[in-house]
């Protein structure tokens, strides 16, 4: 890989993980605060079903304010980082036509994947 | 116990979790899961359920260190973590059909397994002169920055280490830990890895392990946000801190102390395995 690829994979890197750190930090602060803010004595639910399914209700829940629901993307966000991370480095070896390591990333995030989204209740 | 005062102690396990797993490398899982069944009264599952995702935070927030110093052998944790991700998902497709009890039990041995090491003399592998066929075929050697130097390095052995890594995963999805014990010691004496690109290695691997089965636990209602929210900020929290103590701390002899302490704490574990 060339200086200036392997520099560009190393900056998207983190970037990718300062920005997943800094969101899932801020919805499960804002999350708490709204704890807080409602006296702290509340059990909310457990979300369950698709990942689909919990981020938009998570999503419908923030925009009502519901503090589980902020906590609930904050747990997304976080899950789906090394996701994401392991996509950056798929793309990095395809920019440079290693296809092996693109065929082992790409079983890798099938496996992921599947992991993702074989648990429905 | 109220919902306020289960955030405290989830944050503080967190916090505990990060920290203490990035001074002494015995990972968050395996003390967020005790507290959990232990002080929590949590499910077996659940509690597993919430560690995967403060694994998956200790991964991530550690991870920013490692960037571009090459310690990170992006081709051999791919390779392995075909096998690592596969015993993930095996092991969170059986884990509601194995008995708590025996759940208890493999997570006492495997918390006594990691304090007993705690106490055994580090000897490092010498390095490998060549690597072997297939590690040559697939390109593993790597290279390291130490200093204004690049330390070149081989690689051996890697089919066994992928056996190991199945096993591994498979542990991580059963337990909610990271496995980085087993995963380490697979880089470190078997591929004949520089330890240091093991442990970061290991380190971007557990992250992946853990999100393999996470999802499948989060599908499944295993894990209540009111628990794994707090257990995230604080592992990032006590990972962060963790990471900038580990110069200034005797990490041997804390590493050592704690050991004692997660002995105590797998007697708990394994009791509550043998006592219905």
């Amino acid at each position: 890989m060339s200086e200036k690829l392997e520099a560009q994979r190393r900056l998207i890197t983190v970037w990718i993980l300062r920005a997943s750190i800094g969101l899932a930090v801020l919805f499960v602060v804002v999350g708490l605060e709204l704890f807080a803010i409602r006296g702290g004595a509340y059990f909310p639910k457990t979300p369950s079903g698709s990942l689909l399914e919990i981020a938009a209700d998570s999503w419908q829940g923030m925009l009502g304010l519901r503090p589980s629901a902020w906590f609930d993307a904050g747990i997304l966000v976080i899950l789906l980082t090394p996701l994401v991370r392991l996509a950056a480095g798929v793309v990095a070896s395809m920019r440079v036509r290693d296809w092996a390591y693109v065929s082992i990333g790409v079983v890798v995030m099938s496996l992921v994947a599947i992991g993702l989204f074989a648990g429905r209740a | 116990m109220t919902p306020l005062v289960i955030v405290l102690i989830a944050l503080v396990g967190g916090f505990l979790g990060g920290i203490i797993g990035a001074l002494t490398g015995l990972g968050g899982g395996i003390i967020v899961v005790p507290l959990l069944t232990l002080v929590l009264h949590m499910p077996i599952t659940e509690a597993v359920g919430v560690s995967l995702f403060g694994v998956i935070a200790i991964s991530v927030g550690a991870a920013p260190r490692f960037v571009g110093t090459g310690l990170t052998n992006l081709r051999v944790a791919l390779f392995l973590q075909m096998a690592a991700s596969a015993g993930a998902l095996v092991g969170a497709l059986v884990s509601h059909d194995i008995p708590a009890r025996a759940l208890f039990l493999i997570f006492g041995l495997v918390m006594l397994y990691n304090a007993v090491t705690s106490f055994l003399p580090s000897r490092r592998s010498e390095g490998l002169k060549a690597s072997s066929p297939l590690a040559q075929r697939l390109k593993l050697a790597g290279r390291y920055q130490e200093g204004d130097d690049w330390v070149e390095y081989q690689v051996g052995s890697v089919l066994p280490a992928f056996g190991i890594m199945l096993g591994a995963g498979m542990l991580s999805a059963l337990l909610g830990i990271g496995s980085g014990v087993f995963k380490v010691l697979a880089m470190d004496k078997l591929m004949r890895l520089p330890f240091k690109v093991s442990t970061a290695t290991s380190n971007f691997m557990i992250g992946i392990t853990a999100a393999t089965s996470a999802g499948y636990y989060l599908s499944h209602g295993d894990v209540p946000p009111l628990v794994a929210a707090p257990v995230v900020l604080g592992t990032l929290g006590g990972a962060y801190l963790g990471g900038h103590w580990m110069k200034l701390l005797p990490v041997v002899t804390l590493r050592r102390v704690f050991a004692v302490v997660l002995m105590a704490v797998a007697c708990e574990m394994l009791y509550k395995g043998f006592v219905p």
